[in-house]
């Protein structure tokens, strides 16, 4: 039961003092944003509405202290469809704000700058889908300079930042590059000799999974079911995380090829991660061409809400592909 | 202590590391206080046989420019190797192929063919090809022959040290010469005559750090503010994926990095790196805007790998070391285009 005695009246005015969040009074609470929810597909738990509502009528402390107001991912795919046109996730992050200021902490992880490695070339803020990332002047070892710096109320932990660095400066807990190559090549997978090289039955495949666009736990449990000695699977917090030095390694290894799964188009959890990871493949697919090796060696599939289970078909299209013949390109 | 005995070799190189160490200037008075130069072939008169005389072991640092692009620089890279105690891999043909490195990508036939028949400026009615052997009245001259893959030095024997860049910085040089000298080197395998981090890091042009790039440019194509980033003006920089050590030479005279000084420490392959970070700062969201943007990079091995490639895992995944040491099919004994005297 909520008893008015207890709610804090003053609250929705402190969400709205904080830029982002003075739309909060404009939610009727219709639940366009719940049915939209990207995050809700794979967390039934989490609700935007129910946030938006609770602050709206003063739920205080409650609001403040769940987990919920960390989980929204600000893909803000609920933004254009509100009838109310609320930027929900501008309120959200004002409402982190004020439970940061309280001293609350948000979960993370996030993604960890080594100032001593940093050049502070800014390929990192310009890939932060969440402008999360500024260069400020720090002290390191005795010396200012310009390092990234990493805001923790925005980083959604997407691990875009950590491919796109180019000196390796920056981790992400779990998908660092060392861990990333270490689950790669674990058991030897990728010391053993390809299908290329007529040392395997089947073309060997390594294929890099964004983590939202398996759509349940089945579904992951069926891919990792199909792992073998011809299908390595290697989960990615998003398909922008993929590595093309990672993709290089394992092809001028054992792997026939490399496939990339992400999220379509409209549906990337991370705003602009699906985007980056298809850029990445499309350019290294025109950096192979060039070099003349054989086409289709790297693929990036897009799966949609509607494409449940399709993975398992597409990694078997491509191994049938890899069977065939090499064109020789000129 | 004896003085230094210091060789210096070009192998398929362009003479500008030769260059390099002649601008050392007044440091080479002092470096000829400190060594006795025993072999460079480029400044001073010695030949082949003056190497083989020497014992084992008796240089004790050889600086080996350019790549192994002919069985003669092969041979050359084991007889040094031999002769000398620290092999240094140095400049950028030496240590990751270079720009030569670049005539992988369609590999030695092609460039052949192209030389001998196809250039605007060749006039050979005849169709005579370049042969390794030549029949004369007075016998045989020969040349070189050029192997399948250019490969760098360390494809083909041990090294202990690499100095980068094309050419090496004079000052890195000394820098790495004194380091010899007051016997400060660092562990092998070390590169020398580098500072920390990346070239953004010596860079004073002002980053806005949201910039994304619409379409970009290449260097004759558009005239760039002189105190922003280049990057994020559309010029493909490599700064953010090079070594810092030549003190940001050409982005203070307005051309982008091209990324001489290869890959940081710890990354495994520069290309794929500075492809990374150039998407990073790509606009777009959708799969045309994607082809748009990409379309406007012109020869993406040529920007991406231009001094790397040799070095590369691209160039891994394209040829087996065995076969890279191979003549190449056109100068094959027997092959077409070995030449007579008429």
């Amino acid at each position: 039961m909520i008893r008015s005695s207890e709610l804090d009246r003053g609250f929705m005015r402190e969400v709205m003092a904080i830029p982002g969040g003075e739309n909060l009074i404009k939610c009727w609470s219709c639940g366009t944003c719940a049915a939209t929810c990207l995050v809700r597909r794979y967390d039934p738990t989490f609700n935007p509405r129910l946030i938006l509502r609770k602050a709206g009528m003063g739920m205080r402390q409650e609001v403040l202290s769940s987990r919920e107001i960390w989980l929204c991912s600000a893909c803000d795919a609920c933004y254009p469809r509100c009838p109310q046109e609320i930027h929900i996730s501008e309120v959200m992050k004002a409402i982190r704000t004020i439970a940061i200021a309280e001293g609350y902490e948000a979960p993370g992880p996030f993604a960890e700058v080594d100032t001593a490695l940093c050049s502070g070339c800014a390929v990192c803020t310009r890939a932060c889908p969440y402008g999360a990332i500024e260069r400020q002047p720090v002290l390191v070892n005795g010396e200012e300079r310009m390092v990234a710096q990493v805001d923790h109320t925005l980083c959604m932990h997407c691990g875009v930042c950590v491919a796109a660095c180019p000196s390796g400066s920056i981790t992400l807990e779990d998908y660092a590059n060392d861990e990333l190559i270490a689950r790669m090549g674990a058991g030897g997978w990728l010391e053993e000799g390809s299908y290329q090289q007529g040392e395997a039955t089947e073309p060997r495949i390594l294929a890099f999974v964004c983590q939202w666009s398996m759509r349940s736990d089945a579904e992951w449990a069926t891919l990792d079911a199909m792992q073998s000695d011809s299908l390595r699977i290697v989960n990615l917090p998003c398909s922008g995380r993929v590595d093309p030095g990672m993709i290089l390694l394992a092809l001028s290894q054992g792997a026939d090829g490399v496939l990339v799964a992400g999220c379509s188009e409209g549906e990337c959890h991370y705003k602009r991660g699906t985007y980056l990871g298809r850029s990445k493949v499309a350019l290294l697919d025109t950096v192979l061409a060039q070099m003349g090796i054989q086409p289709g060696r790297v693929r990036f599939v897009e799966l949609g809400a509607f494409d449940r289970g399709a993975l398992p078909g597409l990694i078997a299209e491509m191994s049938a592909a890899l069977k065939q013949p090499a064109v020789t390109v000129a | 202590m004896d003085k230094l005995k210091l060789a210096v070799y070009w192998a398929s190189s362009c003479g500008g590391c030769d260059i390099a160490i002649v601008e050392l200037g007044e440091h080479l008075l002092e470096l000829a206080k400190l060594a006795d130069i025993v072999f460079w072939p480029c400044a001073m008169d010695f030949k082949y046989s003056d190497v083989e005389a020497m014992d084992d072991r008796h240089i004790d640092v050889c600086l080996f420019n350019g790549a192994i692009r002919t069985d003669e620089d092969e041979h050359i890279a084991h007889l040094l190797r031999r002769k000398s105690k620290v092999l240094v891999a140095f400049g950028s043909c030496a240590s990751e192929g270079c720009i030569p490195g670049l005539g992988n990508i369609k590999g030695p036939d092609h460039a052949l063919a192209r030389a001998a028949f196809e250039t605007p400026t060749t006039d050979n009615p005849e169709r005579v090809m370049f042969a390794p052997r030549y029949a004369m009245p007075e016998g045989d001259l020969t040349l070189p022959a050029l192997t399948v893959q250019l490969r760098t030095l360390e494809q083909v024997v041990p090294i202990d040290f690499t100095i980068p860049g094309c050419p090496p910085n004079h000052e890195q040089i000394w820098n790495a010469i004194t380091a010899v000298v007051e016997n400060r080197l660092p562990e092998a395998g070390s590169l020398l005559g580098v500072d920390p981090r990346t070239v953004c890091d010596q860079c004073p042009r002002t980053r806005l750090g949201k910039i994304q790039v619409e379409r970009f440019f290449r260097p004759h194509e558009i005239l760039p503010d002189p105190e922003r980033c280049l990057l994020e003006q559309g010029l493909v920089c490599a700064g953010p994926a090079t070594h810092a050590g030549c003190g940001a030479l050409c982005v203070k005279a307005m051309m982008p990095c091209r990324g001489c000084y290869g890959a940081p420490d710890g990354v495994l392959d520069q290309g794929s790196e500075l492809l990374d970070a150039i998407v990073a700062g790509m606009a777009g969201e959708s799969d045309a805007e994607i082809r748009r943007v990409v379309s406007t990079i012109v020869d993406p091995v040529g920007t991406f790998y231009r001094f790397s490639l040799g070095a590369s895992l691209l160039h891994a995944l394209k040829k087996s070391p065995l076969e890279s040491g191979q003549r190449c099919e056109t100068q094959r004994d027997g092959a077409r285009g070995e030449g007579e005297h008429a």
